[in-house]
């Protein structure tokens, strides 16, 4: 494989905190590679040593054949970085903020304005490129922060948490617009949201506590859990007190409750008639066996408790 | 090479052109009215110092403090808001452009706010008052607006940097910029001040911008001592805006 981006046993220490525990990669070109995780797992602190912000405390990291440590300047002419928040510059219009960038690149007025007017074509502004981003919705200002990151033409793009916040149709939007910059462009996401990098990622790692937990497609990752007989459970009433039957139960894990309805995963097939006995037949509406999702992995490799 | 730098520079100026009118009506209020107040109210008590009348006195020191004033403003501020609130910094920093670009964009954008909004208020005192200089001194005085702008844009990009709270701008320019600014000899000679203070009032930056600037712009003359204070005040605040921002920035 060709590979766009190499990473060796990167590390990145606070004090006492590693927030990025010798993690290693290697992404192939072309693809779109979705990197998950829950809230303060290190997957911005990742982002940031890739696209040269910070130093690492450990290892290295080599995208396009260029070291993040030596040739950072080479680096940061061939990335381009959608950060988690809007930094749009709100005393500029739309297509000032777009010039200023392509001007950071040295790029010629012939050469921008061209490229500038595709993207605003592509991303559906030009109609707006003369106003400022304060007067945009939240997904408008979502599409020119990717367009911005676009306008030179880099051959892997960093992608941190490009949908978070945005409605489903400015999200859909999102989506096809990032896949269709393949196989031009490699593309590194991280996201929580589970439907998007199951809908979007070729290749996917699960990282938790600065270290990669699991590697591989969606459908790989869900297959590992194949085993792990995830159930629907629906009861016609007293769903505060089959939950507390269930917690009890010692071969029951990821318990997850909606109302009444429960989703669970037992530890084996040979555990379900104990649970039947347990929780008896009078008030069940509904069982039925599911098919774990990559939520479902998501939850099982990094647990439920809400992270700050 | 400079290029982010500027980029930096042609975004600032393009801003400052949108709000030119209101920036330079608010800019030119406070020192006209300090000109009036002090160089036509006091006209009566005060005839003369060192036998320049006392409004001429305090023009060339309103219009120094103006262009100094706003160049530390606008770098404080513009480097403070893109760092906090808009968080363009982080936006440039994944540029290939390089620290110091950022530094000496900001510094320059400071800089030509500050001289800009100078010779706005310099006009102004002109068409409105008796005031008048020969313009032959005009350029003495503007290298010594040049390089005053310079080092207040440099103080001000540090704080930009440094302080992360709005109201500790606020506050360093009431308890450091205002007092420097004042005890410098604008109001008044500094042969008022006693034996021991002179010394050191002197020796300071404000100082040798002011009464340099005054010198220059009334006399035509160009005092060496104030121009080699100045020059190693602005090699050395430069160098240390630019430690500051890279320290900061690798934060």
């Amino acid at each position: 494989m060709t590979v766009a981006l190499e990473i060796d046993g990167l590390a990145k220490v606070y004090g006492t905190l590693r927030a990025v525990n010798d993690f290693s990669l290697r992404v192939e070109r072309g693809t779109i590679f979705g990197l998950l995780g829950p809230n303060g797992a290190g997957k911005t602190t990742l982002i940031r040593m890739l696209t040269t912000l910070i130093r690492p405390s450990a290892g290295s990291a080599r995208i396009e054949g260029h070291s993040v440590l030596t040739s950072a300047r080479t680096v940061r002419s061939l990335i381009g970085v959608v950060p988690q928040e809007n930094n749009l510059d709100r005393y500029l219009t739309c297509r000032e903020n777009l010039v200023l960038h392509a001007r950071m690149y040295g790029m010629a007025p012939t050469e921008y304005n061209r490229r500038i007017d595709e993207l605003l074509e592509l991303i559906g502004l030009t109609g707006r490129q003369h106003d400022f981003p304060d007067t945009f919705s939240g997904g408008m200002q979502r599409r020119l922060v990717v367009a911005r990151a676009l306008v030179h033409t880099p051959r892997v793009l960093f992608l941190d948490e490009p949908t978070t916040g945005l409605d489903p149709q400015s999200r859909r939007a999102v989506w096809d617009y990032v896949q269709s910059l393949t196989p031009q462009m490699t593309i590194f996401l991280t996201t929580h949201y589970m439907d998007e990098a199951d809908a979007l990622c070729d290749r996917i790692v699960i990282m938790d506590h600065g270290r990669a937990l699991v590697d591989g497609t969606a459908a790989e990752l869900k297959e590992r859990l194949a085993h792990a007989h995830m159930y629907e459970l629906e009861f016609r009433s007293d769903g505060e007190r089959y939950e507390k039957i269930l917690r009890e139960l010692p071969f029951v894990r990821n318990l997850q409750r909606t109302g009444n309805s429960f989703r669970l995963a037992l530890e084996g097939e040979e555990f379900l008639k104990p649970l039947m006995d347990r929780i008896g037949g009078d008030d069940i509406r509904k069982i039925c066996l599911k098919e774990p999702s990559l939520e479902d992995v998501f939850i099982e490799l990094t647990g439920r408790e809400v992270r700050e | 090479m400079f290029r982010g730098a500027i980029a930096i520079f042609w975004r600032d100026l393009l801003v400052l052109r949108r709000s030119l009118f209101s920036e330079l009506l608010a800019v030119i209020a406070y020192p006209l009215t300090l000109y009036l107040a002090f160089g036509i109210g006091l006209r009566g008590y005060i005839a003369d110092v060192d036998g320049v009348p006392y409004a001429l006195f305090i023009a060339p020191g309103l219009i120094s403090m103006t262009a100094v004033s706003a160049a530390f403003n606008d770098s404080a501020w513009s480097v403070w808001f893109h760092r906090r609130v808009q968080r363009t910094i982080e936006e440039y920093r994944v540029t290939p452009i390089t620290v110091y670009d950022i530094v000496i964009g900001k510094i320059f954008s400071g800089f030509a706010q500050g001289t800009l909004k100078g010779l706005a208020v310099a006009f102004v005192i002109f068409i409105l008052t008796p005031f008048r200089f020969p313009p032959a001194h005009l350029l003495a005085y503007l290298f010594f607006i040049f390089l005053g702008s310079m080092v207040f844009s440099c103080v001000g990009t540090i704080c930009g940097t440094m302080i992360d709270k709005p109201e500790n701008i606020g506050r360093v320019e009431a308890v450091v910029i205002v007092p420097l600014i004042f005890m410098s000899g604008i109001f008044f000679p500094l042969s008022s001040y006693p034996k021991a203070a002179f010394a050191a009032i002197s020796i300071l930056p404000t100082t040798a911008i002011f009464e340099g600037a005054r010198q220059a712009l009334l006399n035509g003359k160009l005092a060496p001592l104030s121009i080699i204070i100045l020059l190693v005040t602005a090699v050395i605040a430069f160098a240390a805006a630019t430690l500051t921002f890279n320290r900061k920035m690798s934060e």
